[in-house]
């Protein structure tokens, strides 16, 4: 528990006399959230909303809800993993939606079926012999290069031309909506081959989860115990500093960018996996969702401090929110307003509790 | 000093008949038309789009200038703005939304510039100026055509005594959405519909990932439900898919759509959707094309032309295929 590596940008306050990481926090926010749902369950319509008070399943749990819990944030907490290590770094990602929309059409041209119920795929980009159910290999490399290039493109633009994240990624948030637009000229591409299905639907429908915790898992490891993930927190808390004792900043930034990136493509082709179509429109404000994921889940935005533990939290509380309101039948109207509050004010009970330890150490 | 006065003098001279010759060479009968399409990347505003500029394409002397309002009312006035300060014969406006589209006609008005609505029906339309037209159809239509036919579908299964049904709604902030669902309502509210039972209305904000999550969420309540009527095809598949991959038998469950796009046509081919509703995308953006160029000329239109849904089952969808 004495890791005093996690320094705050600025603030210095001795971490080893914390009782209980952060992520723990976040943690009991999930926990309350349930037991609001679960208690307004019950006090209105008689039902609970996480246990199986029909019998239905073999266990005491609701099987179903649990699975679409975590199911429908999947794709976005993927986006999210990548989002999670660039803030760390100290810097932001506008430009995640806007990729996961521009991977889904390229890749998913070269994912297409020939035939669809006898006649010829109306949807399909090319149409000639040797470009169609091609191997399900091809789409999904075609996809990750497209992220990787976006994502390398961003961290070229941030580290060495002292663009701000902020301005360099909103560029490319546009620049990768009007290529996801132009791609097909606006027409939805669908219909791809069996083995491409596979990517979002494998697994009984599981396949986003373990993708998605699978990658949750690689990248902890990867941010913990390796030279990656101390050069990240390092530059995160103090670039200079880290410039200035060897580490070399603007390749690292350039690589998790890239990395960022990769980790978009990947959401795209699990989502326009699962919903066997792309669209020029998937993923708008996907970015936002999984910053916001991200932030609730404990990283803070000023760089150097949080963990892919956080974020994953942050995705499960999102995932219980949108079960929950539907769950209790909200009226739709007030649904987003809801979501908003709720937000904030997970964050905002986060930094008071940081201020308290803080202050009582 | 009498030169310099001299030069300029002949200068403007030639600056006066260059820009005189310059005129008279110039193309009189080029149109230009201005359109602000209110989203790019809506499968059937695509068609739309796509319909109009094939049809000026095809017209020598009519040059059409497309632009996307991205879903932002204050983008799509500026549009209209430029439009009018580049001297456009006619504007074309598929509104982003429909309640706002007084201030671009008062900007059309002022200036003098023939405009059309196209596809969405602007809040103004009764009050609409000589010069200005509205062309689409009646969202009545299309929501009572889809939840008529689902109601009928439930009466031959047989579940006359009582039936539930899910209803997923479009962007909140849309008027087809809302008027849509109000169509399912008022058919609901008839006496040969009255067994049916909303058990709840939600929207997927037409897309079809949230559609598929909603409608997942639905499911793991465990009620059951005999049809699913949703406001646009996307949604419609986004529930099939949620369904199919709990294992439902979607020859029992009736789903009803709004589009009939290749997708949903496909779906209805495979027997998964029952039920959907063709809008003539392209008639609509050629009859907004045709009333455009014939408002620049100064002539006398329709201010009103609704071009009529068609309803799409198992037993009339090959007439479709080749549409949308």
């Amino acid at each position: 528990m004495t890791d005093s590596k996690h320094g705050v940008g600025g603030s210095t306050y001795d971490t080893s006399k914390r009782s209980w990481p952060n992520e723990a926090n976040v943690f009991i926010a999930l926990l309350l959230i349930v037991l609001v749902f679960e208690g307004l369950g019950l006090l209105i319509q008689g039902n609970s909303f996480l246990f199986d008070s029909a019998d239905r399943f073999d266990s005491i749990f609701n099987e179903a809800r649990l699975k679409i819990i975590i199911l429908q944030v999947s794709i976005v907490g993927i986006i999210a993993l990548g989002v999670t290590q660039v803030i760390i770094l100290g810097g932001i990602d506008l430009s995640s939606g806007s990729i996961v929309g521009a991977t889904a059409m390229i890749a998913m041209s070269f994912a297409q079926v020939a035939e669809v119920n006898g006649y010829p795929n109306p949807k399909a980009i090319f149409l000639k012999q040797g470009w169609i159910d091609l191997p399900v290999i091809i789409p999904i490399l075609v996809g990750l290069c497209c992220g990787i290039a976006a994502g390398w493109i961003n961290g070229l633009l941030i580290a060495y031309s002292r663009i701000p994240p902020f301005i360099a990624t909103l560029g490319m948030m546009v620049t990768a909506r009007g290529t996801a637009k132009w791609w097909s000229k606006g027409r939805p591409i669908s219909f791809p081959t069996d083995d491409f299905m596979l990517i979002g639907n494998g697994f009984g429908g599981w396949m986003p989860v373990v993708i998605f915790i699978s990658l949750a898992i690689l990248f902890y490891f990867i941010l913990k115990y390796t030279v990656y993930g101390k050069h990240t927190y390092a530059i995160g808390s103090n670039e200079e500093a880290s410039r200035m004792s060897g580490i070399k900043v603007n390749r690292h930034k350039v690589l998790v960018y890239t990395i960022a990136g990769m980790l978009a493509a990947l959401a795209a082709l699990v989502l326009s996996s699962k919903n066997l179509t792309a669209q020029a429109g998937m993923g708008i404000m996907y970015e936002l969702d999984a910053i916001a994921m991200t932030v609730i889940g404990g990283v803070s935005l000023s760089g150097g401090r949080g963990s892919i533990v956080g974020t994953v939290l942050g995705a499960l509380i999102f995932g219980v929110i949108i079960s929950g309101f539907t769950f209790l039948r909200l009226d739709a109207y007030y649904q987003e307003m809801v979501k908003g509050i709720i937000i904030v004010g997970a964050v905002v009970l986060d930094q008071w509790r940081q201020r308290r330890a803080a202050s009582r150490s | 000093m009498k030169k310099p006065l001299a030069a300029l003098a002949l200068m403007k001279k030639a600056l006066a008949t260059f820009a005189l010759a310059t005129m008279l060479t110039s193309p009189v009968l080029a149109e230009t038309v201005g359109v602000s399409m209110a989203l790019f990347d809506d499968n059937f505003l695509t068609v739309l789009r796509n319909g109009m500029v094939k049809m000026a394409e095809d017209m020598p002397g009519v040059d059409v200038q497309v632009e996307d309002a991205q879903n932002d009312v204050a983008k799509q006035l500026d549009q209209i703005n430029n439009f009018i300060a580049s001297g456009v014969d006619a504007i074309i406006v598929n509104p982003v939304d429909t309640s706002a589209t007084q201030a671009m006609t008062n900007a059309a008005k002022n200036a003098g510039v023939p405009l059309v609505y196209v596809n969405r029906e602007p809040i103004n339309v009764n009050t609409l100026p000589d010069n200005q037209a509205f062309v689409a159809s009646n969202e009545i239509e299309s929501g009572t055509l889809e939840a008529f036919e689902v109601c009928k579908m439930l009466r031959a299964q047989g579940k006359a005594g009582g039936a539930k049904i899910y209803v997923i709604m479009g962007e909140l902030s849309n008027q087809a959405a809302v008027q849509r669902t109000k169509d399912i309502e008022d058919v609901i509210g008839m006496d040969m519909c009255k067994f049916i039972k909303i058990i709840d209305k939600q929207t997927s904000n037409w897309s079809r990932d949230q559609a598929q999550n909603l409608m997942t969420n639905w499911l793991s309540s465990g009620e059951s439900f005999d049809a699913v009527i949703a406001n646009n095809d996307e949604s419609a598949i986004g529930a099939i898919q949620a369904m199919k991959a709990a294992g439902l038998d979607m020859k029992v469950i009736i789903v009803g759509g709004v589009d009939a796009t290749q997708d949903a046509l496909a779906a209805m081919l495979a027997g998964d959707l029952d039920v959907t509703v063709f809008q003539d995308a392209a008639g609509q953006g050629a009859g907004a094309l045709n009333t455009a160029l014939k408002l620049a000329k100064g002539q006398k239109v329709d201010k009103k032309v609704y071009i009529p849904f068609k309803l799409v089952t198992p037993a009339n969808i090959s007439e479709f295929l080749s549409k949308n």
